[in-house]
């Protein structure tokens, strides 16, 4: 009994004692419990024994819980309290919620599914608020797209994938050896060898316009190089922004080379470029709320010409 | 006495007392608890002491325990409402119990694994997850959504019909909210509230990483505007803004088209002969919705009103003035 701490003893002692007083005759056997509710067989068989001695005054045996532990069953008849187990925590409900919502909004998931099923019974047994309390999407990628990456996966062939690149802000076509589907912060991502880059990469599922199957196959490295986000290239230099105290956002969103905040409030960072969409975009959008103070010799002048080049749009 | 008699012995103790709470209608005083129920001293501090953790226990696993006021501490009483200790019956079959266990491990929601196997305990224990995938998708990695310290509060709102209260930033700075929470949701990587606020006289959305403050909870039941019938709409950032809606329309070149549909799904649209489209969107935060025009370079441009046009060249030219001027 060492391991378990008081509070976990008593907390799983209520939600065992109610479970085997609900099997038929009250009885179920030690074997089945200490499984399904993962305590040590000598563990439950002491539980059970001090909760044979629990009741209420004046104590006499119609107050008492009756607990039978035997060898291998344990028989359990209950006064009129225990019957039920314990209301879950608010935690403990979010987290199911959300954690079954979430995987139930997976392309593909079976809307009839045990988990669909046992989320629909939670929820009916909650109450009605409970129903429309929390909507979890963690996926926004067309479902068919989806569906052919995961066969491509399953049968380790080559796809023919049309992307649009957000870095280059350019769509063509590319041969990627899928390797696997990855989920964060909501966005699901392919990780696989692209043979137009000769390049491990990773493609947002959302800009995946077509997927095309070929016959190519080629095999999963052993292990599989660890999934990261951001791909820090510096490709085409440096670019140091003073920022406007509204635009200290960059500073948490972007991993910086350097960043020197001032007493003024505003901040000085130097960021690695590796897209020069990218850094017209990060310009376009911060406007007056930033001024290049140094740039790289390629780098130099890009928001006045992407500017020039909007403008245009609304003049023309 | 053995560190595990001493553990036994609180065991059996929180077990009885718990019991004599639960068989209560009126309450049962401190000083019947300490006559009646086994295992506390006779001693009356070392009594408080002890019944004063054991109480603080059951209150931590969620055990609702009331009290009812008498005229000195000893004759407080207390109780628990079987009503509200107990758990209705969801009735769970084994590959239901099996798939919820699984999708607790799969996707976590900041909370801590141990926490999330007592609940299975309270459902009916772990059992053996089916061979077959239970979700109908396969789902090999870990899935990690963020957490954020007012969820579970906001939560404990929406399920209870509580209003709340808190410190949220806006464009226009940081000031006090008093809502009433309908809704909870996870987009784009972002946890989101729509809520009725009682300032405004009407729904809005607010974004959690934007709340400043622990959130105030009011009594259960104290919202007074019900949740409208219709699904919540989810909101994109341009319509968190405090301003009246505008109606303006953009329009998409054909290589972005897709992923502007993807975007503006709710939005109107008009398909057009050269494979662009246009939408009308509501736009009641002018800054987002600039940021997110100009994201798509010069494959977007505002159509109308004329003030939204006027504002982004304004904005355009700023930028060109900057360098020279």
């Amino acid at each position: 009994m060492a391991e378990m701490t008081a509070a976990e003893r008593l907390d799983r002692t209520l939600a065992i004692v109610p479970w085997v007083a609900n099997q038929p005759d009250g009885t179920a056997s030690i074997r089945e419990i200490s499984e399904r509710f993962a305590i040590d067989a000598d563990d439950l068989r002491d539980c059970l024994i001090i909760t044979s001695m629990v009741g209420i005054h004046p104590y006499t045996p119609d107050l008492l819980i009756n607990a039978i532990v035997d060898a291998d069953t344990v028989t359990i008849d209950l006064p009129d309290y225990f019957r039920r187990p314990l209301r879950l925590t608010a935690e403990q409900t979010f987290a199911l919620l959300t954690s079954a919502k979430a995987l139930l909004s997976v392309p593909g998931a079976d809307q009839e599914s045990a988990l669909a099923r046992g989320l629909s019974k939670v929820l009916t047994s909650l109450g009605e608020a409970s129903e429309t309390a929390v909507d979890v999407g963690i996926a926004t990628a067309p479902d068919a797209i989806i569906e052919q990456l995961r066969a491509a996966i399953e049968k380790r062939h080559a796809v023919e994938i049309t992307y649009y690149s957000y870095g280059r802000d350019d769509t063509g076509n590319r041969r990627i050896d899928p390797w696997a589907i990855h989920s964060e912060g909501g966005l699901w991502y392919l990780q696989g060898w692209c043979h137009s880059s000769s390049a491990e990469r990773l493609f947002r599922i959302d800009r995946i316009r077509e997927v095309v199957l070929t016959d190519q196959a080629f095999t999963v490295p052993d292990p599989l190089p660890t999934f990261t986000l951001f791909d820090g290239s510096n490709a085409l230099g440096q670019i140091t922004l003073e920022l406007q105290p509204e635009a200290r956002w960059v500073t948490e969103y972007y991993p910086a080379e350097a960043i020197e905040p001032h007493p003024d409030g505003t901040t000085t960072i130097t960021l690695a470029i590796g897209s020069l969409p990218w850094l017209e975009r990060l310009l376009l959008r911060l406007g007056p709320e930033a001024k290049v103070v140094n740039a790289s010799p390629s780098l130099a002048g890009v928001e006045t010409t992407a500017a020039r080049r909007l403008l245009a749009l609304y003049r023309g | 006495m053995t560190p595990t008699d001493k553990s036994a012995e609180k065991f059996e103790r929180q077990m009885n007392l718990l019991a004599a709470l639960s068989d209560t209608v009126q309450g049962i005083r401190a000083v019947d608890i300490q006559q009646r129920v086994p295992g506390y001293n006779a001693d009356h501090e070392s009594f408080r002491r002890t019944f004063e953790r054991d109480k603080k226990d059951l209150l931590s696993l969620g055990v609702p325990i009331e009290v009812v006021a008498g005229a000195t501490a000893d004759l407080t009483a207390y109780r628990v409402d079987k009503s509200k200790y107990e758990l209705p019956d969801p009735g769970l079959e084994s590959d239901e119990l099996a798939a919820l266990h699984l999708a607790l491990e799969t996707v976590t929601v900041g909370s801590s694994p141990g926490d999330m196997a007592r609940a299975m305990w309270r459902l009916g224990g772990v059992v053996d997850a089916a061979t077959e995938n239970p979700f109908g998708v396969p789902v090999g990695e870990l899935t990690e959504i963020p957490s954020d310290a007012s969820l579970v509060p906001l939560f404990r709102a929406v399920t209870e019909r509580r209003a709340v209260s808190f410190a949220y930033e806006s464009a226009t700075g940081v000031s006090t909210r008093s809502v009433e929470p309908w809704h909870l949701d996870f987009k784009r990587g972002r946890w989101n509230l729509t809520a009725f606020d009682r300032e405004r006289d009407d729904q809005r959305t607010f974004r959690l990483d934007r709340i400043r403050s622990s959130v105030e909870l009011d009594d259960p039941g104290s919202q007074l505007h019900p949740i409208p019938v219709s699904p919540v709409p989810q909101a994109d950032p341009w319509e968190f803004g405090e301003d009246e809606p505008t109606l303006t329309r953009v329009r998409f070149d054909p290589e972005v088209a897709d992923f502007a549909r993807q975007s503006l799904m709710s939005c109107t649209s008009t398909d057009h002969a050269d494979g662009s489209v246009s939408f009308e969107v509501p736009v009641a935060n002018w800054p987002a919705f600039r940021s997110f025009v100009l994201s798509y370079l010069d494959h977007c441009v505002i159509l109308s009103p004329e003030t939204a046009r006027s504002a982004m060249v304004e904005w355009l030219e700023q930028i060109v003035a900057e360098v020279h001027g």
